[in-house]
């Protein structure tokens, strides 16, 4: 008998860094300030997921979550994806870097400093951002489905939102 | 700091700051509703995600929260976080109806949590400057509907890039009878905790 089982998600919890292929899926739940940064190889299928908690480290600090850091996720998350020869194949997805506290006097913007971060060090590895949902007031969930593309962001107050992101990522031309 | 590097001493002392603080602000918001509240032990820990779990089940749940930056001798960062069934049963209490749901809330519903948060913080640090001598200022609070998840991490990651302390004075507040939770953090500034405890002589 056969028996269809929906892979499990992999949440990316604060700091951590996931890695998936195939049928695999990755996420990160309730990001605020933080920015789920998903790196994705279309030669290889495979993602890798940051959750990024703030842009570099402020002092001396051991660097025990790589992830943790704009600055020490990017590399992390290449080593992740067997650091390819030609980065610039790569296609990035952001999600994440809300200031959920409205009205804050000395804001500290760390969600938009974290954005700001992310794309100058893509940019700078010419990795092309072909997917961005940041900004704003709104806590964002989501799921990404590696071998379709397929992207499900969740916010309070409104209905999921399904992106099918397969051509961007370049899956069309394997999918034949 | 890290609960590890305070001596179970200093740990005690903090829990009871966090009553006597606390204490003062239940019986305000008491007074102001006429409800009785009930408060729990505090406890002193460090911050972490994991603490989600105690005032929310899943980590997406809806939560109402206002955070705001207190400045003085002993700054930080004062949050109250209520489950949105919870803030439910303040509204009703307090204007005698609440929001259905998050499109039905509006500026008075945010304004009332606003104005709880306002007095509940301020007593929270009359009564320990009453206790410290200290000089405390609190701004005016920030507000927040969101996944408990997002308004947390918010507040982790502000406090790890302020060089906060990763410590919290926490506790939860009941109504009897009542379906209603509310939790309360304090996140002070590094070097403030010294201050604190040189101040009460320990």
């Amino acid at each position: 008998m056969l028996r269809v089982v929906k892979a499990e998600v992999l949440f990316a919890g604060m700091g951590e860094i996931k890695t998936a292929r195939g049928d695999g899926i990755l996420g990160c739940i309730g990001l605020g300030s933080c920015v789920g940064a998903l790196i994705y190889d279309p030669a290889t299928g495979t993602a890798a997921l940051a959750h990024v908690m703030l842009p570099e480290p402020n002092g001396t600090e051991l660097i025990d979550m790589p992830g943790k850091y704009a600055t020490t996720a990017l590399p992390a998350l290449l080593e992740a994806l067997g650091s390819p020869l030609v980065p610039s194949r790569l296609k990035a997805l952001l999600i994440g870097g809300a200031e959920v506290f409205q009205n804050r006097q000395n804001a500290l913007r760390i969600g938009t400093r974290n954005v700001e971060k992310l794309h100058s060090l893509l940019q700078a590895r010419r990795i092309p951002v072909v997917f961005e949902d940041t900004g704003g007031q709104a806590g964002r969930s989501f799921e990404f489905e590696v071998a379709t593309g397929r992207l499900t962001l969740r916010t309070v107050g409104s209905a999921p939102q399904t992106h099918d992101l397969s051509y961007l990522l370049g899956l069309l031309a394997k999918a034949g | 700091m890290m609960t590890t590097e305070l001596s179970l001493f200093r740990q005690d002392a903090l829990r009871e700051i966090g009553n006597i603080g606390l204490g003062g602000a239940i019986t305000a918001l008491s007074e102001m509703t006429g409800v009785r509240f009930m408060l729990e032990v505090p406890e002193v820990l460090e911050l972490t995600t994991s603490q989600l779990h105690l005032v929310c089940p899943k980590e997406e749940c809806l939560m109402v929260g206002t955070v705001a930056r207190v400045e003085g001798d002993w700054g930080g960062e004062g949050a109250f976080l209520f489950p949105w069934e919870s803030a439910q049963v303040l509204w009703r209490i307090l204007t005698g109806t609440a929001p259905a749901d998050l499109g039905e809330l509006n500026e008075l519903y945010e304004s009332v949590i606003r104005e709880v948060a306002n007095i509940m913080l301020g007593n929270f640090l009359s009564a320990i400057s009453q206790l410290t001598q200290f000089e405390l200022h609190m701004e005016p609070p920030a507000f927040a509907v969101d996944m408990a998840a997002a308004l947390f991490s918010s507040l982790m990651v502000e406090a790890l890039y302020g060089q906060r302390e990763l410590l919290t004075i926490e506790t939860r507040f009941r109504v009897p009878d009542q379906h209603f939770e509310g939790f309360f953090l304090y996140l002070p500034d590094t070097g403030s905790l010294h201050k604190l405890f040189n101040a009460l002589g320990i």
